[in-house]
C-alpha cells in the first residue's frame, strides 16, 4: 500500500473529502498544521499527479478611514432624513445640524446623498422630505450594509461578502463615489484539489506515516518503524572520515611476500640481527679483504664484540676453502685467512645470513627455506638510503635444482607479487655461480630497475656445510618493491611513519 | 660500483662485426655489463706529467692534476684541451678486469659473437732484462712482497692510448689491488730506464728523488721517501698504505735511478712521455698471483689495442726462487658438460657446452671419458673453479634464452611461529583501530633513556662505528619509537592510536652470537584525554585474545607517571608494562597531549 508521511496525508485526507477547491489556508486549518508546512505537502501530492494547485487572482475589501467612522453602517444621510420627517416633513436648512444633531459639515455632504438616494429635495432655503423617506424603516442600504460587513470581518473578498447578503454591485455603485470609505487589494488565491487519479488513489487506500530521523530502539520496539518514514538523506554529498585501524603498507608488502614463499612450500627461518662475520661472510666465502667488510660498509658491535663460532671442524673446512679451496676443487682466494676476523660480532648484512644458517643445520634434500628480515649496512639516511632495510631470502636445496629453475622460481615470485615485465642479467656475488640480477621494468621511468640478486651458491659455500647438492639462493631488496607498488620516491616512507599517509593509502591495490 | 668511459672509438675498431648502437649495448647486457649509455667527454692533458683528465660535458676543467696533484691554477700553462671523445659508460664489473678497457672488451665480443672462438694467444719474447728481489721486502719491514715486471716496445703513442693505459692502470688498482692496497702498477719510459732492476727497500730518509709531476729545475722537488709521504698530494693521499712499514720499497735500475716507490708513486724522470715507444712495467704487491694477474691484463690488452708491440718478459729473482714474468700460461680445468647441463637446467650436450666455451675465449679438448679439457685464459682471473666456467658456458648461450622451470620435488612449507604471533598481535591491534607504525630498529641512549627517563639497559647491542650520533645501537623497546612517530605527526588529526610489532635486541649470554632478539608489540594512544585505564583495558583484550590471562599489579617506571603505572604477568611472570606517559617524557618528545601505552615481550610466554 503507499504510504505518506503523516502531514501531507492529512492534507491529502482532507483535499479528498471536498468536492470544491480549497485553499491553503482552510487546509492549514482544516489539518491543523503551519501553512508552512501545508505548501511543501501539496508540492510533493502535485508532483505524484494526485493533487492540482490552482491559482486566481481576486480583490480583497477593507474599510477606508472614512468607513470606519460609520461601523455601524447607518450613513449620515439616514439620520438627517429620519430627524427631517420627524420634524414635520420639512425645514430650513440652517435648523437642520440642530435637528438632527450633527455637525454642520457632515450634515451639507449628506445633502448630496438625500438627493441620490431620493429621501429628500431642497427647495430654496427649506429641505423637504419625499414620501420614500417617510416610509424609510431601518433596513440598511446596499452601501450601508457593506460598510458594517466589513466593520465586523475587516476584510473580505467580493464573494465572501456576496455570501453574508450584501448587494456588492450596488454598494461598490454607491461607495465608489465616496472618497476614503474602502480600500481594495488585488491578491492571489491558491487553492488546491485532489485530481481523479488522486481520489482514486485515496480510494484504494493510503498510509499515514510519521516522519523520522534516525531509526532507534523505541522505533523497533512493535514494529514502530513500519507506522513511521525516515527523511530521506542525500548521500551524494560527503560525509564524515572514518580514522581505520590497519597494517604499514610495507608490512603488507613483507606479509605478502611470506605468504607467497609459503604457497610455494617454503619453509620460514629466522636468525640473529647480531651475527658472527663467520656467518655473514666467511662461511659464504666473502674473502676477508672484501670491501663490503670494511668498517665503512658494515656495522661492528662492540658490545657484544666477539661470537661463539661453529664447530671447529666446519671452521677449519671454510678456512681452508678460502684459502686454498680445500676438498671443494676451488683455486680459493689464495690469501690468508684469520679466524678472529670470522669471530668478530657485526649487524647481519643480509638475510642470506639466515638462509646459509638453515642450510648448516640441515643440508639434506629436498628443502625450501626463505627469511624475510631487517639488514643493516652502514648507509647515511638519504632518499634511496637506510642503514637498515628489509629482504628476502630463499634457498631450494634440491637433487634436481638448476639455475633454470631458479630463475623460474624468481619468475614466480614476482609474477605472484604483481610483475610481469622483468628480465635477468648476468652478475657477480662472492657465494654464487651462475649469478644473476633481477630487473623490473618500471612504466614510469621508463627504465628497468634492479630488485636483487640471485645464483646457485658455489660448491665453496655448500660442501663446507656437507651439501652435495645444488642450493639455489636468492636475496631481493623489500623497500625496492614496496617503493614501486606504493610509488614511492623517498625510501624513508617505510619507516619515518606520517600517520596521514598511513591512513590514506589503500591497503589493497 | 665506479663506472668507466669506454673509448667508442677505439672499441668499435677493434669489433669484427660492426653493429649499430642499441645492439651492442644490449650484447654487453648479456655479457653482464651494466651499460648506462653514451656520452661525450671533454679531455685535458697536464703538460707536465701527461695525465689526461677526461670530464663530462657538465663538469668544470680540473683545478688539479690527477695524476701530479699540480695545480692549474697556478699553472694554466700547464693544462692542454685535447678533442672531445665519446664514451660508453658503464659499470665497472669488478672481477672481470679484462673487460675494463676497449681492447679486451673488443676481444670479448667478438668471441662471443663466433667471429674470434677460442683461446686467444698472444706472442711474448724471453726474458732479457731482471729485477732481483731484495731479502728486505719479504720481511715485517716492508711487508709488500710480490713484484712482476715487463717490457713493451714499439709502441704508437697518442693520447687515445695514453688514456686508455692510464685509465686501465685506476681501474685494476680499484678492482684488483683494492685501491693499490694489493696490486700496484707502474709504467715507465723504456728509454730512460737501464737494467738490470732492483726492487729493494729503503730506511724512509735514505734517499731522495723528484716524485712524478715536480720540476727537476725547482729546488726542493727532490724528496725522501718520508717527505713524498707528508707533502706530495699522491704521497699524501696513499700513505695510509705503507702504514707499519719500518722500510718503504723502491724500484731502481742498475743506475740508482729511481723509477718508483711503490705503491705510491713514480719519479718524475721515467715518466711516459709523447715521444716514449716501449714501456717498462711493474705490478707491486702483496701477492704474487694477484701482481701476475694484474700484469696479465695489462700486457693482454695492450696488445688488443697495438697488435704489433713486442712484448718482452723480465725475470724477477726472488732470494730463493726466480720467474719470468708476465706469466701469460692458461689455467686448465676439466669440465664435465653432463654436469654443466644438468646444473644449468639447459638442454645442452657435449658440442654445445664445447661450443660455448670456445665462445667465451677457451680453448677446449674432449677427453677420452667424454669431459673437457678447458684452457683458460691467463687474464681471466675470475674462475677458479669449474663452476665459473658453467657460468660462462650460461652466458654464451645467453639468460634471455634460457626456458624457465621449477624444481620438481614437493616440500610442504611451514611459517615460523614466531612471525605468526606477530601476525595474529597485527590482526587484533588493527581490529582494535589501532594503526601500525614501523621505526627504525636503531636508536641512541638518548632516545632510549634519557628522553624515556629511564635507566640505561646494559643489555644493550651497541655498535662499534655507528653513522650517526641517533643510530648508536640496536632498539630495546618499541615505545621510544612510538612516541617519536606521534612527535613527527603533532599535525595529524586526533586522537592517534600508534602499534607496532617487532623485534628488539637484547645481550644474551646464552646465544650464539651474543645476541637475542624478543618479538614485542607495543602501542600508544594520544588524544585529549588518555589514561592507565585505556592501556590496561587495551593490554588486557589484546592477551586475552592472544589466550592468556593476565594479571596486573602497580608498580613505578620512570617514563609513566608515578601511581598510573602498571606491571603486566601472565601466569605469573612479568612480560611487560602500561601506564600513563610521564608529562616530562611527553615534553622531550614534543607532545602536548596525554598519551597512554602498553608494551609487551610475547617472547617472554610461559610456554
Amino acid at each position: 500500500m503507499p504510504s505518506l508521511p503523516a502531514g501531507p496525508y492529512e492534507v491529502f485526507k482532507y483535499l479528498c473529502e471536498q468536492s470544491k477547491p480549497v485553499t491553503i489556508a482552510e487546509l492549514a486549518g482544516a489539518t491543523n498544521q503551519d501553512q508552512a508546512k501545508v505548501d511543501p505537502a501539496i508540492r510533493g501530492l502535485v508532483e505524484q499527479g494526485w493533487v492540482e494547485l490552482h491559482e486566481e487572482e481576486y480583490e480583497e475589501f477593507q474599510l477606508g478611514p472614512a468607513g470606519e467612522l460609520f461601523s455601524d453602517g447607518v450613513f449620515p444621510e439616514r439620520r438627517v432624513a429620519k430627524a427631517l420627517v420627524d420634524a414635520g416633513g420639512s425645514t430650513d436648512i440652517s435648523a437642520l445640524p440642530e435637528a438632527a444633531g450633527m455637525d454642520q459639515k457632515i450634515v451639507g455632504q449628506s445633502l448630496r446623498w438625500l438627493k441620490q438616494k431620493g429621501w429628500a429635495n431642497k427647495e430654496g432655503r427649506l429641505v423637504v422630505a419625499t414620501d420614500l423617506a417617510k416610509n424609510l424603516d431601518d433596513t440598511l442600504g446596499a452601501d450601508e450594509q457593506l460598510v458594517r460587513t466589513l466593520a465586523e470581518v475587516k476584510r473580505a473578498t467580493g464573494s465572501e461578502l456576496r455570501e453574508r447578503g450584501v448587494d456588492l454591485d450596488a454598494a461598490l455603485d454607491l461607495l465608489g463615489q465616496r472618497g476614503g470609505f474602502l480600500k481594495t487589494k488585488k491578491r492571489v488565491r491558491r487553492t488546491a484539489q485532489a485530481t481523479t487519479e488522486g481520489k482514486a488513489a485515496w480510494k484504494a487506500g493510503i498510509d499515514s506515516l510519521r516522519e523520522v530521523n534516525e531509526l532507534t530502539p523505541d522505533l523497533l520496539k512493535n514494529d514502530e518503524w513500519k507506522q513511521v518514514r525516515f527523511r530521506p538523506y542525500n548521500l551524494e554529498l560527503e560525509s564524515y572520515s572514518v580514522i581505520p585501524g590497519k597494517s604499514h603498507p610495507f608490512q603488507r608488502v613483507l606479509q605478502q611476500t611470506r605468504r607467497v614463499f609459503l604457497e610455494m612450500g617454503f619453509s620460514e627461518v629466522t636468525s640473529p640481527y647480531v651475527e658472527s662475520a663467520f656467518w655473514d661472510f666467511d662461511a659464504l666465502f666473502q674473502p676477508q679483504d672484501h670491501p663490503a667488510r670494511e668498517m665503512q660498509d658494515t656495522f661492528y658491535v662492540s658490545s657484544p664484540a666477539w661470537c661463539r663460532l661453529p664447530s671447529s671442524d666446519l671452521v677449519e673446512r671454510v678456512r681452508r676453502t678460502h684459502v686454498d679451496g680445500g676438498d671443494t676443487g676451488s683455486k680459493g682466494w689464495g690469501i690468508p685467512w684469520k679466524v678472529q676476523r670470522a669471530e668478530r660480532a657485526v649487524l647481519r648484512t643480509h638475510t642470506t645470513a639466515s638462509t646459509i644458517r638453515a642450510l648448516a643445520q640441515d643440508s639434506n634434500p629436498p628443502r625450501k627455506v626463505f627469511c624475510v628480515g631487517r639488514v643493516f649496512r652502514r648507509e647515511t639516511v638519504d632518499y634511496k638510503h637506510l642503514p637498515v632495510f628489509h629482504q628476502v631470502d630463499g634457498i631450494i636445496v634440491d637433487e634436481h635444482a638448476s639455475f633454470a629453475a631458479l630463475l623460474g622460481t624468481l619468475r614466480r615470485f614476482y609474477e605472484k607479487m604483481g610483475f610481469d615485465k622483468f628480465e635477468f642479467r648476468p652478475a657477480f656475488f662472492p657465494y654464487t655461480e651462475p649469478s644473476v640480477e633481477v630487473f623490473v621494468w618500471h612504466e614510469k621511468r621508463k627504465d628497468w630497475v634492479e630488485m636483487g640478486g640471485a645464483g646457485v651458491f658455489r660448491p665453496e659455500v655448500t660442501e663446507p656445510q656437507g651439501c652435495r647438492v645444488p642450493v639455489l639462493a636468492w636475496g631481493l631488496g623489500m623497500e625496492r618493491l614496496a617503493m614501486f607498488r606504493y610509488d614511492m620516491s623517498d625510501i624513508r616512507q617505510t619507516v619515518l611513519s606520517d600517520v596521514q599517509w598511513i591512513r590514506e593509502t589503500p591497503q589493497c591495490r | 660500483m665506479p663506472v668507466i668511459g669506454i673509448s667508442v672509438d677505439l672499441l668499435e675498431k677493434g669489433l669484427i662485426e660492426k653493429m649499430d648502437r642499441d645492439t651492442l649495448i644490449l650484447h654487453l647486457q648479456h655479457l653482464g655489463c651494466d651499460v648506462e649509455g653514451f656520452a661525450i667527454l671533454r679531455r685535458f692533458r697536464c703538460n707536465r706529467c701527461g695525465h689526461i683528465a677526461e670530464i663530462t660535458e657538465t663538469q668544470e676543467p680540473p683545478v688539479l692534476c690527477g695524476g701530479c696533484g699540480l695545480s692549474f691554477k697556478d699553472h694554466p700553462d700547464q693544462m692542454a684541451e685535447l678533442d672531445s671523445t665519446e664514451v660508453l659508460r658503464m659499470e665497472l664489473l669488478a672481477v672481470r678486469p679484462d673487460l675494463f678497457d676497449p681492447g679486451g672488451l673488443a676481444r670479448t665480443l667478438n668471441a662471443y659473437l663466433g667471429h674470434r672462438v677460442g683461446l686467444k694467444e698472444y706472442d711474448i719474447e724471453p726474458p732479457a732484462e731482471s729485477v732481483t728481489v731484495d731479502p728486505s721486502t719479504q720481511t715485517d719491514l716492508c711487508p709488500r712482497p710480490a713484484i712482476a715486471a715487463a717490457m713493451v716496445s714499439g709502441i704508437t703513442l697518442d693520447d687515445d692510448f695514453i688514456k686508455v693505459v692510464m685509465k686501465l692502470q685506476e681501474n685494476l688498482h680499484w678492482a684488483l689491488g683494492r685501491d693499490r692496497k694489493h696490486a700496484s702498477i707502474g709504467v715507465y719510459d723504456l728509454d730512460t730506464v737501464t737494467g738490470p732492476f732492483e726492487y729493494t727497500s729503503v730506511e724512509p730518509d735514505a734517499l731522495t728523488f723528484v716524485p712524478l709531476g715536480c720540476n727537476p729545475e725547482e729546488t726542493d722537488s727532490a724528496m725522501t721517501p718520508a717527505q713524498i709521504l707528508e707533502k706530495h698530494p699522491k704521497g699524501v693521499a696513499f700513505a695510509k698504505l705503507l702504514d707499519g712499514f719500518r722500510r718503504y720499497p723502491i724500484l731502481r735500475d742498475s743506475t740508482g735511478r729511481i723509477l718508483s716507490m711503490p705503491p705510491i708513486i713514480n719519479s718524475e724522470q721515467t715518466r711516459v712521455r709523447q715521444t716514449t715507444s716501449g714501456f717498462f712495467m711493474d705490478v707491486t704487491g702483496t701477492n704474487q698471483n694477484i701482481v701476475n694477474k694484474a700484469l696479465a691484463v695489462m700486457v693482454t690488452s695492450i696488445k688488443e689495442l697495438q697488435p704489433d708491440v713486442a712484448v718482452q718478459q723480465v725475470t724477477v729473482r726472488y732470494p730463493d726462487h726466480e720467474i719470468d714474468t708476465p706469466d701469460l700460461t692458461p689455467a686448465t680445468m676439466l669440465l664435465d658438460p653432463q654436469a654443466t647441463a644438468s646444473l644449468l637446467g639447459i638442454d645442452l650436450d657435449r658440442d654445445d657446452v664445447v661450443r660455448l666455451l670456445e665462445c667465451m675465449g677457451h680453448r677446449t679438448q674432449v677427453t677420452e671419458d667424454d669431459r673437457i679439457d678447458v684452457v683458460i685464459p691467463a687474464y681471466r682471473s675470475d674462475i677458479i673453479h669449474p663452476r665459473d666456467l658453467m657460468e660462462d658456458v650460461a652466458i654464451a648461450f645467453g639468460y634471455h634464452n634460457i626456458e624457465t622451470s621449477i624444481v620438481p620435488t614437493l616440500t610442504i612449507g611451514a611459517p615460523d611461529p614466531e612471525q605468526e604471533r606477530a601476525a595474529d598481535v597485527r590482526q587484533v591491534m588493527t581490529g582494535f583501530g589501532f594503526l601500525e607504525v614501523m621505526t627504525l630498529a636503531l636508536t641512541s641512549d638518548q632516545e632510549a633513556f634519557i628522553k624515556m627517563r629511564l635507566d640505561e639497559d646494559p643489555n644493550a647491542v651497541i655498535l662499534e662505528n655507528p653513522i650517526s650520533a641517533e643510530q648508536t645501537m640496536l632498539r630495546l623497546s618499541l615505545l621510544p619509537g612510538l612516541l617519536d612517530t606521534l612527535a613527527h605527526n603533532t599535525n595529524r588529526e586526533l586522537p592517534q592510536k600508534l602499534f607496532e610489532v617487532g623485534p628488539t635486541s637484547h645481550l644474551d649470554e646464552s646465544a650464539e652470537t651474543g645476541a637475542r632478539e624478543h618479538l614485542v608489540v607495543s602501542a600508544v594512544l594520544i588524544d585529549s584525554k588518555a589514561g592507565a585505564a585505556d592501556a590496561r583495558s587495551l593490554c588486557k583484550q589484546l592477551l586475552v585474545e592472544l589466550g592468556r590471562d593476565p594479571s596486573f599489579a602497580n608498580a613505578s617506571l620512570g617514563c609513566y607517571l608515578d601511581g598510573r603505572c602498571g606491571i603486566v604477568s601472565v601466569s605469573g611472570r612479568p612480560i611487560g608494562h602500561l601506564g600513563e606517559i610521564h608529562p616530562e617524557v611527553l615534553e622531550h618528545f614534543g607532545l602536548s597531549h596525554p598519551a597512554a601505552a602498553f608494551e609487551l615481550d610475547l617472547s617472554l610466554f610461559p610456554r
